[in-house]
């Protein structure tokens, strides 16, 4: 306790969050208000954030970063992204253009995509999602790979080794010339993940001959079948001439295997279970951009490929039974054509048209269904027009629309209206605004799984309202940004899977919400002499996601209370303080607490989870020689070793170590 | 403030482990509702309800024992001053004192040969009781006053579909019988005697549900009847009701029933001369009747906007015959148990935990 104060104490007084040298230059920083970003509500996870730990996945930069809930529990287990206390379905996730939401479940599980896969990453809220795509009634999140044109070669190698038997490798070689690029990026990921924790809901009493209990504790247990064994490997090449053509390539494979934890009620120690994910995944994306004149053209096709196997069955003796038997086989093709005209410097015109074929096989076996779920195909359509208009230097106006077609059913005509107003201009500080409505077709699994699928649903349906203030003050030695919005925001026919009778689960358009709330964002940095800088970045988020859906029967007691799993406040702060090639980072995550009925009771011990803290640190040394680049990182997870779970029985580990060692071979540039 | 607060909230704990023992000592003649919770969370309650005093106490096995239930609390029986409940996707049969809810021993996974998922405990004496099991295709035999295993009776059941489950246990004589639920549509018949499976009846509809025992020795079993939709099916998710003599294993009756989408359960009264069906509705029948009557004896409680309410278990007070229905809401918040009259009249109803399914009256 004393050592986390000190440690407090000592970041308190050098909030942090700079750049190193090295770094500069990754950072993106807009300098002017772009008209295609009017009014738009957005977070930035540039190449620094998201390349400060090889790692961490993008679950863990979400969470560390930005004001999305991300429902986890733990490394390497599905972690979704929430924003503003909608669904993870609601959150739209595109990868260099193109979405990758699950056909079958429209999420995105945000753990197996690794950050250092990703070089840029913006974060659209509410409305402006819709300057992406359609669907996002709480969001998007938009991942990019970048070219590097002009760096020469480069080799980037780094080990981790850390608690739980758990290494972490990645590999990276770039090339980059003024014409070509190309990067290619290797992480192996590997843990036995089997921390020891004090299994607060079992007790073991000690009793005498006769049956009277002596003593009573709570037993020190493992983490069983938390294992994981993840590769990931990410090619990309880019091509740019001397007309305004750039052409790009990318391919990611993934191959994961996955334990699924114990639940810490569970007491079967003896009997062989095995309840494992496996994931094989090939994305792939080619692009051509070209700028000429007033206008820009991009063409994007991709392809993915995906198998996914779940397997929870029992051994004993020579018997197996399968309690979970699943398979699912998906491809998706995609075709996208995009343009911009500006024809003057006060008007910027848009168009996008994105067509994508996803076809899905499923089967599954268990005690309520055996055989196939489905075996099908879907074409959806998304065309989406936009026209964005600076009347005045200070102001500026953007309408989108927007339409969503899904096999043959078309949702009605999505609008959306922006508007920004610069206030005063030293400060950068903009007025925003926009109001939007949105549909959320159903997923496939909504449509078709057997049992339980339900043809007849009807597209999600949402209004959000939003408004706030974004403002930047730069000065020599010091900078601060913000950004403060409010945002009102209805979905009705929200698809909601409930269990019947017959003990497997169906869906229906069942639920009516109310989200309202606040984000804000503030950002300092500080550069002082003697080579120190010291920032802060803090992101807040008050999300009442309340159910305003017609009460089931007379019993039903969930009007009016916060959704299940979401959070009303969460927050996070991260910090970096530099001083020559020494880095100290510091990260602050807390979640308010949670409630795991709909009804929200707190009478029982299971009824909610308590608010959530979390305190990682880091401590970076670099060393630069003349024909080597080097540095050693020391992180400490769950810094105060607190215990606690974030999913009702799902355990999570204490304190926690890794060490990074980092090697960067140097070469001389042509 | 900021940085205190900062300071704060890095040392606060995440975890709730509540206010540990809790002292409860109830010798009165009250009902255990046990609540199963929902699959995977580790969420399953037991509630303690006094009919005298109409009063409730939730969660009373976490808060006398300072330990959770665990996952998926499948079935309470009593026996001898001890309340034993199967928790089936904990691996863990629970023996509490009735009174003071304090855990008096527990059988687990370990401890046996071939238990995997118990579902239902069947006493023979005090010293021997039967545990049947949703994926083993063992019965378990243990002694419920040492919590020792004894052994296992194997099924003797081709698998089907991989799937060898036996549920319910009632007796007749030196027979046991017990309902296949998983893709079967067979009884097995136990002799007590040999702790083997001495024969078999098939049903003319799949997956028998929930058994009863008449006073005139005659069988009651209901089907689910699979699962059926538009473009995929298991039978053809019509529920039967049958009547069979114990004695001679014949089939004496058997009704399809008019309703699907149902969790169908089976009842009697103390005497065992009214059989009492869930099938959406409450419905009441003489044993001697030659079928199910038309009209529900309790209607499901209807909502203000029309929708029935979902009647997720049954069970009947030996003492006086009230009837006890437990209604499980949306599945994700405190059920409601209402507790009916001999004659359907209401007496009274209440708040218990998460999905209650099963009753046990002391």
């Amino acid at each position: 306790m004393k050592r986390g104060l000190v440690l407090v104490g000592l970041l308190a007084c050098s909030a942090l969050y700079a750049q190193q040298d090295r770094q500069l230059d990754e950072v993106q920083i807009t300098a002017h208000r772009r008209l295609k970003d009017a009014g738009v509500q957005k977070t930035v996870l540039d190449t620094a954030v998201l390349h400060q730990n090889v790692a961490l996945s993008m679950s863990d930069i979400l969470t560390q970063h930005s004001t999305l809930f991300i429902k986890s529990y733990g490394r390497a287990t599905e972690s979704t992204a929430e924003f503003r206390g909608t669904s993870p379905s609601h959150t739209q996730v595109l990868w260099n253009g193109m979405k990758i939401n699950s056909p079958m479940l429209g999420t995105v599980d945000f753990s197996t995509i690794p950050a250092y896969f990703i070089d840029h990453a913006n974060l659209l809220h509410g409305a402006s999602s819709l300057t992406l795509t359609g669907g996002g009634l709480g969001g998007a999140v938009e991942m990019q790979t970048r070219p590097l044109f002009g760096q020469g070669y480069a080799l980037q190698y780094i080990q981790g080794i850390g608690s739980f038997d758990t290494y972490d490798q990645f590999l990276r070689f770039t090339y980059g010339n003024d014409h070509w690029s190309t990067s290619t990026r290797l992480v192996y990921s590997t843990s036995d993940n089997d921390f020891k924790y004090t299994n607060y809901d079992k007790k073991v009493d000690v009793r005498d001959e006769a049956g009277n209990i002596l003593r009573s504790y709570h037993p020190t247990e493992r983490n069983r079948s938390g294992y994981f064994d993840d590769v990931h490997a990410l090619q990309d090449v880019y091509y740019r001439d001397d007309h305004g053509n750039r052409f790009g390539g990318m391919l990611w494979y993934t191959h994961s295997l996955r334990g699924l934890p114990f639940l810490s009620v569970d007491y079967r120690d003896n009997v062989d279970f095995k309840n494992e994910h496996r994931q094989d995944a090939l994305r792939s994306v080619l692009s051509w951009d070209k700028t000429f004149g007033t206008w820009n053209l991009g063409t994007r096709a991709g392809y993915v490929w995906q198998d996914i196997a779940y397997d929870y069955y029992t051994t004993r003796e020579t018997v197996s039974t399968d309690i979970t038997h699943s398979r699912s086989h998906s491809q998706q093709a995609y075709v996208q054509a995009d343009a911009d005209w500006m024809p003057t410097r006060r008007w910027l015109l848009t168009a996008n048209l994105a067509t994508y074929y996803n076809h899905v096989r499923s089967s599954d076996k268990s005690p309520f269904h055996i055989g196939d779920n489905y075996n099908l195909g879907r074409m959806e359509y998304n065309l989406s027009l936009s026209a964005k208009w600076r009347p005045t230097d200070r102001l500026s106006l953007s309408a989108v629309l927007c339409e969503e077609c899904y096999k043959k059913d078309f949702v009605p005509v999505i609008p959306a209206l922006f508007a920004e107003y610069v206030l005063y201009r030293p400060w950068g500080l903009v007025f925003k605004t926009s109001v939007a409505r949105n549909y959320r077709y159903p997923t496939m699994d909504d449509l078709y799984f057997r049992p339980g699928g339900n043809p007849n649903l009807r597209p999600e349906r949402g209004i959000t309202y939003d408004g706030g203030l974004e403002g930047r003050v730069e000065r020599e030695r010091f900078s601060l940004s913000m950004n403060l919005s409010a945002f009102d925001s209805y979905i009705t026919d929200w698809i909601l899977w409930t269990p019947n009778a017959k003990g497997y689960w169906q869906p229906s358009n069942l639920r009516k919400v109310h989200n309202y709330g606040t984000e804000m964002m503030l950002s300092a940095e500080v550069r002082l002499p003697h080579a120190w800088t010291i920032g802060l970045t803090g992101n807040y988020a008050y999300t009442p996601s309340i159910n305003k859906s017609e009460d089931l029967d007379d019993n039903d007691a969930s009007y009016g209370k916060q959704l299940v799993y979401v959070p009303r406040h969460s927050a996070n702060l991260s910090g970096r303080l530099t001083w020559r090639s020494w880095t100290l980072r510091y990260q602050w995550t807390h979640y308010s607490e949670r409630f795991t009925t709909t009804s929200n009771e707190v009478s029982y011990i299971t009824g909610r989870l308590l608010p959530y803290y979390m305190n990682d640190v880091s401590l970076e040394k670099q060393f630069q020689w003349r024909r080597v680049h080097a540095s050693v990182k020391a992180v400490v997870g769950n810094l105060f070793d607190s215990e606690y779970v974030t999913v009702l029985s799902r355990p999570m580990a204490g304190r926690n170590f890794e060490i990074f060692l980092e090697i960067k071979p140097q070469w001389k540039r042509n | 403030m900021l940085l205190s607060a900062f300071g704060l909230a890095a040392a606060c704990s995440n975890s709730d482990h509540g206010p540990g023992e809790e002292s409860f000592s109830d010798t009165g003649q009250g009902v255990f509702v046990l609540c199963e919770g929902n699959f995977n969370s580790g969420n399953s309650t037991l509630s303690y309800y006094n009919p005298e005093t109409r009063e409730v106490e939730n969660g009373v096995f976490q808060r006398a024992n300072d330990r959770r239930l665990g996952d998926t609390g499948q079935s309470i029986q009593l026996h001898g001053g001890v309340a034993y409940v199967a928790m089936e996707n904990s691996g863990i049969i629970w023996g509490l004192d009735t009174a003071t809810f304090r855990v008096r021993g527990q059988l687990t996974t370990g401890q046996t040969e071939h238990m995997i998922n118990p579902r239902y405990i069947h006493f023979l004496s005090d010293d021997k009781a039967y545990v049947t099991d949703l994926y083993s295709p063992y019965i378990t035999i243990f002694n419920p006053r040492t919590f020792q295993y004894v052994g296992s009776i194997s099924t003797r059941q081709e698998a089907s579909f991989g799937y060898n489950s036996t549920e319910q246990m009632v007796a007749w004589g030196d027979r046991v019988f017990t309902n296949c639920w998983s893709y079967s549509n067979k009884i097995l018949v136990i002799d007590t005697r040999r702790d083997e499976v001495c024969d078999s009846i098939v049903l003319s509809s799949w997956q028998p549900k929930s058994m009863a025992m008449d006073a005139r020795g005659k069988l009651w079993v209901i089907t689910d009847g699979g699962y059926s939709t538009d473009e995929d099916s298991f039978s053809d998710n019509i529920p039967h009701l049958y009547r069979i003599d114990a004695a001679t294993l014949a089939i004496e009756l058997d009704q399809a029933l008019d309703t699907d989408e149902a969790n169908v359960q089976l009842a009697t009264n103390p005497a065992g001369t009214v059989l009492y069906v869930i099938n959406n509705d409450v419905y009441r029948m003489d044993v001697s009747a030659s079928h199910l009557p038309v009209r529900p004896f309790i209607e499901a409680p209807r909502g203000a906007n029309g929708r029935r309410h979902y009647l997720y278990g049954i069970g009947v007070n030996p003492r006086n015959g009230e009837i006890y229905v437990a209604d499980a809401v949306d599945y994700r918040q405190s059920g409601v148990v209402y507790r009916y009259a001999e004659d359907g009249t209401l007496l009274h109803q209440f708040r218990v935990g998460i999905t209650p399914n099963s009753f046990a009256f002391k």
